[in-house]
């Protein structure tokens, strides 16, 4: 069975990590988004992965080529400019000649949620998506449901105006047809697909099987430490290469960590922490819940907690990210008590005995001297001097 | 040099000899051509890539032997492609390699037998077709021919009426791979990756009876058992997953590959690294001399690995282009080790130079990307630089791997010798790790090099200037632009543009200027003046803000320290690669060049 994966977005919300990755290669517990999307896949009997890749394709195409490591058949189609999820589907629709499980990219799911909308689409033969349940509906696309034919579908309503708690998974199972529904939609610049859906709903045809398990998404940048947490807990952790850690240095049980990874005498990498390959871990570092991508320099006695940070950054000597709660504005929106110590681009260069305050979101490439105070949002490329 | 490839099982055999082409046509893509044999011989050919041969109609023949091509003998038509049969069509050859004594052979055959061809392969079919007259088998009848050849060749024959195929290897690359139901032939293992990963590498002198289903090896009349090896590398990596040409594919490999070179060789808390040389300490300490042999873009790689050699591991290092190598000038053997670089490990000019130094005496150490490959039996120790399989022609990131691969064994030798200092090795190792990111860095600004290369396309002449580490990357760099545009490009010291080439600067050349860390960026300032003053565009890769103003493109590089060239040639492989796409060149198969050239 054929899967079509849209990995195209650009997921402006987790910027500066997007500007040189796609959103499903944001690593999550080592490993990208994307893959675990793979994973899941293959657990549910797929055998051949469509990937639908747009900006940063390379990014994708480096990291699952053909898809053997996954023992998968991946091959790749571009969409050039970013036109919606409908039009993303269609450049796949030369690679497809039957039934086939359509899904994002960008969230981590079960492979049983899979299983169930393929068996469900077999029995029935109509197009079938299933909707779960989380806390805050109206941040995703609601869907009401008429037993099990959905009744409708909004993309995040006004909280007042629906009484649903359903959301859509963005799991589908659709024949061919799809793609003539797509053409036939009429679309105001980007073609959603859930648009194309909005027909199948009219006609009855759309129906939802309900899932309880597991559907973690990314929307906001603290998201991300707190799926990277629980996957920790729930994958377990990875072997760590003795060679690479000074004996007097502590690596928790519930710490990832990568290839060729260097951990240096008295440092201590505690819970929820994720280490990418290549990274150096100074001595006297001390992290806790942090995602630390690849190739980051961490030099001695910096402290870096509830903090995400961009590959091939430096952090330099008794540098803290003191981490906490905080009160955040992202994209004009305030986002009350949230555990977020900050994000740190990729290629930033931080000297020694800087603070950094919580929420603080720096830039790619940024430079920030010693001893500065960084607060809030600092731009891609900027030098922040201590003032 | 060309490529080889044959099939003998169950499937039909036309459609997986010509997937086998398919794989190996970086080797060679003048001409190509599949011969089956059942009752009777069927050859297919075209000149040309592979692509322009049909795959065989004939679905009920389930042995058959291809060939890809590139000239040497005679031109690239399809009377010259390979398979080449006796006069009866019932003896198909395919031939990799040179056949020296060729001009006496066919002399003496040309009474009895007719010559279709100008190629030097055309007298092996007749001769095994004389002594298949004495009614031997098909394998006695190959041993009788291949004694009387001179030269190197790996060789595949069938013929109408004899179960399998025989090979002999004479020098030359072969090896075969054991499926279930099947056996397959391969120049390497490329042809036939996807089908299996159990392979038996030939030895020279080997001789082979091949059946679906069994292997016999003779070496000098007698049986010979050869060890079937599990390879590492898949299908997978030979694949473009997406990509328009392997070569992008490749540039977009190097963070990757980096960290493979270094991984587990690096013991950053120990500060030393561990390249798993067997060479005694104390050889290491008694050697005065280091002495390279290598070619293209490997002794472009060997021109950086002298600059670090010489300045950290406390030894006299000489780089020598293979094919011009001679072990001499009254050198103690005993006190000279020779260094062989080589991607694929069975280049022939380097190989020559290796047994060259061998027989004078010297020990040897190969620097290869290749398990298996000839050079690393040839050599007396091997290094392998990891970058996993490159398929493009031009070198990419082999040629970041080799570097990376000769900085950690700068490193030990400076250990070993007690000549490095703990600041240096410090400032090494920490610039190889810098480097995949650095990298990385390079490949997210890819657009502003694209775009600066289309600016330039229409130049008529490049000309890459630099120093010290920076000069082998100036020559580097120009290779690879003039690889795959086509476009006039030379590199040079950039001190040596006033002794002559200056005279060749005109508005019309830009001039690419390696201002980098460990290139002596400051003086190669007063040759950007210098060009600058005779009207030519001048492009700077430097990560020194303070440089830009002297220059009217910048690629901007991050700063890793000794290494730092290295990045700046990956901004400039993306130029030339660029270059070459706005010309809609074939990027992965130039011109006249092949991959790696096993005939000297």
């Amino acid at each position: 069975m054929k899967a079509v994966v849209l990995a195209a977005g650009k997921g402006r919300r987790l910027w500066p990590l997007t500007e040189n990755r796609p959103k499903p290669m944001i690593p999550v517990a080592n490993r990208p988004i994307l893959e675990h999307v793979i994973d899941a896949l293959d657990g549910a009997a797929v055998d051949e992965v469509i990937l639908v890749v747009g900006s940063n394709r390379e990014r994708i195409q480096n990291y699952f080529q053909d898809g053997q490591d996954w023992e998968l058949d991946i091959s790749y189609v571009v969409q050039e400019q970013q036109l919606g999820t409908g039009h993303a589907l269609l450049q796949a629709e030369a690679q497809i000649g039957d039934s086939f499980i359509a899904m994002n990219g960008d969230r981590i799911i079960d492979a049983a949620l899979i299983e169930r909308v393929w068996d469900r689409h077999q029995e029935t033969g109509d197009p079938v998506l299933s909707v779960t349940r989380v806390e805050e509906p109206s941040r995703y696309g609601v869907v009401e449901l008429d037993g099990e034919m959905v009744s409708s579908l909004e993309e995040k309503p006004l909280p007042q105006l629906t009484t649903s708690e359903y959301i859509n998974t963005g799991v589908y199972a659709f024949e061919p047809d799809i793609f003539a529904a797509i053409r036939q939609t009429e679309g105001t610049g980007e073609q959603a697909l859930t648009d194309t859906l909005t027909r199948y709903i009219d006609d009855q045809r759309l129906r939802a099987v309900t899932y309880r398990g597991m559907w973690l998404d990314v929307s906001e940048p603290w998201d991300l430490l707190e799926m990277n947490d629980s996957l920790i807990a729930y994958e377990g952790p990875s072997g760590t290469d003795p060679a690479r850690v000074d004996d007097s240095a502590v690596v928790a049980e519930a710490a990832i960590v990568g290839e060729g990874v260097s951990v240096h005498p008295q440092a201590a990498v505690l819970r929820g922490v994720t280490l990418g390959d290549n990274v150096s871990v100074g001595p006297g570092v001390v992290l806790e819940n942090a995602v630390i991508l690849s190739d980051v320099t961490l030099k001695a006695g910096a402290v870096v907690t509830d903090c995400i940070v961009g590959a091939n950054t430096t952090i330099g000597p008794n540098t803290t990210v003191e981490g906490g709660s905080t009160d955040v504005v992202l994209n004009e929106r305030v986002y009350h008590d949230v555990t977020f110590g900050g994000l740190l681009g990729d290629n930033v260069d931080v000297g020694g005995n800087v603070t950094i305050t919580p929420g603080s979101i720096v830039g790619n490439d940024a430079h920030i001297g010693s001893a500065a105070l960084v607060s809030g949002r600092i731009d891609d490329s900027t030098h922040v001097e201590r003032g | 040099m060309c490529g080889i490839t044959g099939y003998i099982g169950t499937e039909p055999a036309g459609r997986i000899v010509h997937q086998g082409l398919k794989n190996l046509e970086y080797r060679g893509y003048d001409s190509a051509g599949i011969a089956l044999a059942g009752e009777t011989v069927s050859v297919y050919k075209t000149e040309g890539e592979v692509d322009e041969l049909p795959v065989p109609a004939q679905n009920d023949v389930a042995c058959g032997i291809g060939h890809t091509r590139w000239s040497t003998h005679g031109e690239p038509t399809e009377t010259n492609a390979h398979p080449h049969t006796d006069c009866s069509g019932d003896v198909a050859v395919v031939h990799n390699g040179i056949i020296e004594n060729y001009e006496e052979l066919k002399a003496a055959l040309r009474d009895q037998h007719i010559f279709k061809s100008d190629t030097d392969t055309e007298v092996i079919p007749h001769l095994i077709e004389n002594h298949l007259a004495d009614d031997v088998s098909l394998l006695t009848a190959v041993q009788r021919t291949t004694a009387q050849l001179e030269g190197s060749f790996a060789i595949a024959v069938t013929a109408a009426g004899h179960d399998g195929v025989v090979v002999a290897r004479e020098d030359s690359p072969l090896l075969v791979g054991h499926g279930e139901n099947a056996t397959f032939i391969g120049s390497d293992a490329t042809a036939f990756i996807e089908h299996t990963d159990q392979v038996t590498y030939l030895e020279s002198g080997d001789i082979a009876r091949l059946t679906r289903e069994d292997i016999e090896i003779y070496n000098a009349g007698e049986p010979v058992t050869r060890e079937i090896e599990t390879l590492e590398w898949d299908a997978e990596a030979a694949g473009k997953s997406g990509y328009e040409h392997y070569m992008l594919k490749e540039i977009h490999e190097q963070p990757r590959a980096l960290r493979q070179a270094i991984s587990g060789r690096i013991d950053e808390l120990a500060t030393s690294v561990d390249l798993d040389i067997d060479l005694p300490a104390e050889y290491l300490r008694s050697i005065e001399e280091i002495q390279i042999v290598a070619c293209g873009t490997s002794y472009h790689a060997g021109l950086y690995a002298k600059e670090l050699l010489e300045a950290h591991a406390g030894v006299r290092v000489t780089v020598h282009i293979a094919s011009e190598y001679e072990f001499g000038g009254d050198r103690d053997p005993w006190r000279t080790m020779v260094v062989a670089i080589t991607q694929s490990g069975e280049t022939a000019d380097t190989l020559s130079a290796l047994r060259n130094a061998k027989r004078a005496g010297a020990r040897t150490l190969a620097v290869t990307n290749t398990l298996g490959s000839t050079v690393t039996r040839d050599a007396d120790d091997t290094v392998f630089i990891r970058a996993g399989p490159e398929i493009g022609v031009a070198a990419t990131k082999t040629f970041v791997s080799q570097v990376a691969t000769a900085t950690l064994l700068t490193v030990h030798l400076g250990q070993v010798r007690q000549s490095i200092t703990s600041q240096t090795t410090t400032e090494l190792l920490e610039s190889l790790r810098d480097l995949p990111g650095a990298v990385q860095q390079i490949l997210d600004r890819e657009a502003t090099i694209k775009d600066a290369a289309e600016t330039y396309a229409d130049s008529e002449s490049f000309f890459y200037i630099g120093r010290q580490a920076g000069y082998p990357v100036a020559l580097e760099s120009a290779l690879k632009l003039k690889e795959i545009s086509y476009d006039h490009a030379e590199g040079f010291a950039a001190g040596e543009l006033k002794h002559g080439p200056l005279a060749l600067v005109t508005p019309e050349t830009p001039v690419i200027a390696l201002l980098t860390n460990a290139s002596a960026a400051e003086k190669t300032l007063n040759n950007v003046n210098e060009v600058e003053s005779r009207g030519a565009p001048v492009i700077g890769v430097t990560s020194d803000p303070a440089a830009t103003s002297h220059v009217d493109t910048t690629f901007d590089i991050p700063e890793c320290g000794p290494l730092e060239p290295v990045v700046a040639n990956v901004a400039l492989q993306l130029f030339a690669y660029y270059v070459a796409d706005a010309k809609d060149r074939a990027i992965d198969k130039p011109r006249n060049l092949a991959k790696s050239v096993t005939v000297e």
